[in-house]
């Protein structure tokens, strides 16, 4: 499938959605928990694998609703993971699409499963962090205010026989350019011979 | 432009081009209400192990100080207030510890959500006023219904009733519907954290008591201090 194509299956979904509500609830409800868990465990490492791992339970689940809503297939290989997590996945969910950008596997040797395909989506806006505002302590300690998102996509892959590790490139919120979540691929979960491999 | 001497007249509307109007209203962003379900059903289990932690931080920091005698021991827990199935009143203090924590996120969500609504709307009138918007207005705009019934005692008691809230709509345990009903309570903690956040964001500082004793249904307690009346003599 075109990109075109899946760009317009994640507008359909999104609009066929009757559940919509309004993004700010969302923001206060995800702004009050990442406050609770910094005065909580104080240490913003540990904040950032906590907002993971919520992120991870929720893919797990995410990952169903997105497969029985979209009836889409297996993907034949990961650059198809990435165009379908980003216009599709991210589009029926938080009503964002963002950009997708594939880095080609690293050369490995013959005969070896492709790892080290990678993807990074960069978000041009993101819901979780309008109107937010890191102080210096936060920006000083390495909070990813929005790692939840680097979570359900681990959660949500590894549901779907994928391994991949997804974290943080930059964020807006610490005064970065752009908001970029890189996505890589460690292997694939099952026995069989990995798709993409030749 | 014709229009421009007339004030207060209906034609006026025809000035604010739809540009214009959408750059005053902004359209609200939206999001998918299911991402806000999962989300609050995974924060409960993350704030659950985050309180674990704050708490035995707690408890650590307070012995340190006990053995540096820069306080006296805590007394012991008699042992006629420790729960009969088991749970010691530590497991308690942190349920609670939860629950608050649940209540102020909520308090947060509810002051803001009360904020926006009521921005252009007329003052209210009196605390029944107050109560019907949080009924109608902030119940749809956080669980996308209105509460099914409202009753008080003119006293200062309210009772706000939804039978199928939705929180509580896919909740259910292997162990069956009593285990279910105990541990959907913690989830209603949020909910009445909301309820009290809107309502002390509209001046009328409440405590609210969520209950429920079969699911989807539940009710909401809300209690206002008496308000000082100057027209009547003490009792």
């Amino acid at each position: 499938m075109t990109s075109k194509q899946y760009k317009s299956i994640g507008d359909d979904l999104w609009k066929s959605r009757t559940e919509k509500i309004n993004a700010e609830l969302f923001t206060l409800t995800y702004g009050a928990l990442v406050v609770q868990l910094i005065q909580d465990y104080e240490d913003y490492a540990e904040v950032n694998k906590q907002l993971e791992k919520m992120g991870y339970n929720i893919g797990t689940r995410l990952i169903e609703d997105f497969l029985a809503r979209s009836s889409l297939g297996r993907c034949s290989d990961f650059k198809e993971v990435g165009e379908v997590v980003a216009k599709v996945g991210f589009k029926t969910f938080l009503n964002i699409t963002p950009v997708v950008v594939h880095i080609p596997p690293s050369s490995s040797a013959p005969g070896q499963p492709p790892s080290g395909a990678t993807f990074t989506l960069t978000l041009e806006e993101n819901p979780l962090a309008e109107f937010v505002e890191l102080p210096d302590e936060a920006l000083e300690g390495g909070l990813w205010f929005s790692n939840v998102l680097c979570g359900v996509l681990r959660g949500a892959l590894e549901m779907v026989q994928m391994q991949v590790e997804a974290t943080f490139v930059s964020d807006v919120l610490r005064g970065d350019d752009t908001t970029e979540i890189r996505v890589k691929l460690i292997k694939y979960l099952e026995e069989e011979v990995p798709v993409g491999d030749d | 432009m014709s229009n421009v001497g007339h004030y207060g007249s209906s034609t006026s509307t025809s000035l604010m081009s739809s540009a214009l109007s959408s750059l005053a209203e902004p359209e609200p962003k939206l999001v998918d209400g299911i991402a806000l379900d999962y989300l609050l059903i995974e924060l409960v289990q993350t704030l659950r192990q985050s309180t674990l932690v704050a708490t035995s931080k707690l408890r650590a920091r307070e012995k340190e100080m006990v053995d540096a005698g820069l306080i006296p021991p805590t007394p012991p827990i008699p042992p006629s207030k420790k729960e009969s199935k088991g749970k010691g009143p530590e497991d308690d203090e942190e349920e609670e510890a939860l629950r608050i924590r649940l209540e102020s996120i909520g308090a947060t969500v509810g002051g803001n959500v009360a904020e926006r609504l009521s921005k252009d709307r007329a003052r209210f009138q009196d605390t029944l006023d107050t109560i019907k918007f949080v009924c109608k207005e902030v119940w749809a705009a956080v669980w996308d219904k209105q509460v099914d019934n409202l009753r008080t005692n003119h006293r200062g008691v309210y009772v706000l009733q939804d039978n199928a809230f939705r929180p509580l709509l896919r909740v259910s345990s292997a162990s069956g519907s009593a285990d279910a009903l105990s541990k959907a309570r913690i989830y209603l903690a949020f909910s009445s954290g909301v309820i009290r956040g809107a309502l002390a964001r509209l001046g009328l500082y409440a405590v609210v008591v969520p209950e429920t004793t079969t699911l989807p249904q539940c009710t909401f307690q809300v209690k206002l201090p008496k308000a000082f009346n100057h027209f009547t003599t003490p009792a």
